[in-house]
């Protein structure tokens, strides 16, 4: 597999679309690669990021950060 | 919280090295590492900050998975008692907060649609959620808020630029969490087709984010 072609597969791997007669092949071609394999799948994860961000954010209620705070202090304590 | 996140020196230059996208902050504001690291010393406080800035993107993430309010609640709480159960998990050198955070909420969001087998009535419930949404955002935005939405605005862009059939392709598969094969038989479409729309609109939005991060 080319670079270029890891790259593709790269992509289609952080949002989770490789098939499971690709992941294999995919792996190896990561193994192959090495450090620059990591760097490159690393920098794809941005596109979570984007597609995040890319929505309009949703409200939620004071109570519901209450009861997380509330839970997180309990758990602190504990 | 312990009163030094907004003083804290810069803490990691491997963050500073990976793609940027995340929006701007007011001046004085901590980093989201500054944040990560208040949770990982166990300081509620800086768990408080993250879910201000953060919480709506999270929320609008699972909303747009899901398609139910009252479950995108309960999966919200759930998600950042797990940031805080898992932050010791987090590494700035593997990538960022906001990175980490989206995906643990879409892994999270997306497990909990395959348990309910709610594919159908998510289906039938999507349009009237997207029409909803923008009336229900009606309040004083923050700076943050107005930060995230230039953002949102900018990577809307790129995203709107590409052809519908690329746009429905991705989709399906970051937000329902569908297989190429699931792509191909929910739409009626060749399996080599739905690959290559995947291919070229990934290819399309990275290129794309690349530019915004030189002009952010």
């Amino acid at each position: 597999m080319s670079f270029d072609e890891f790259q593709n597969r790269s992509r289609l791997y952080v949002i989770g679309a490789l098939e499971p007669e690709e992941l294999d092949e995919f792996e190896g071609a990561r193994k192959t690669f090495g450090q620059k394999a990591e760097a490159f799948i690393r920098e794809c994860y941005t596109l979570h990021e984007a597609f995040a961000l890319s929505l309009r954010p949703a409200k939620s209620s004071a109570a519901l950060k209450n009861r997380l705070m509330a839970m997180v202090r309990e758990k602190k304590e504990r | 919280m312990s009163g030094n996140l907004e003083s804290s020196a810069p803490l990691e230059t491997e963050e500073e090295r990976l793609p940027a996208i995340a929006p701007v902050l007011p001046p004085g504001a901590p980093s989201d590492l500054d944040l990560m690291r208040a949770i990982q010393a166990e300081d509620p406080e800086g768990l408080s900050q993250l879910y201000d800035r953060y919480n709506g993107i999270v929320k609008a993430l699972i909303l747009r998975v899901i398609h139910n309010e009252t479950e995108a609640d309960d999966l919200l709480q759930e998600i950042f008692m797990e940031i805080w159960n898992q932050a010791k998990n987090f590494s700035a050198h593997k990538g960022k907060p906001l990175g980490w955070m989206v995906t643990l909420a879409r892994r999270r969001a997306i497990d909990g649609l395959r348990k309910k087998q709610a594919y159908a009535r998510a289906e039938e419930r999507l349009q009237s959620q997207t029409e909803q949404q923008p009336d229900a955002w009606v309040h004083n935005a923050t700076e943050v808020e107005i930060a995230l939405g230039d953002t949102r605005v900018l990577i809307r862009e790129v995203i709107d630029s590409l052809p519908p059939a690329q746009q429905e392709a991705i989709e399906l598969a970051f937000f329902r969490g569908m297989s190429q094969r699931e792509i191909a038989a929910n739409t009626n479409t060749p399996l080599g087709t739905v690959k290559t729309r995947l291919e070229l609109g990934l290819k399309k939005i990275y290129d794309g984010l690349k530019e915004l991060r030189d002009e952010l």
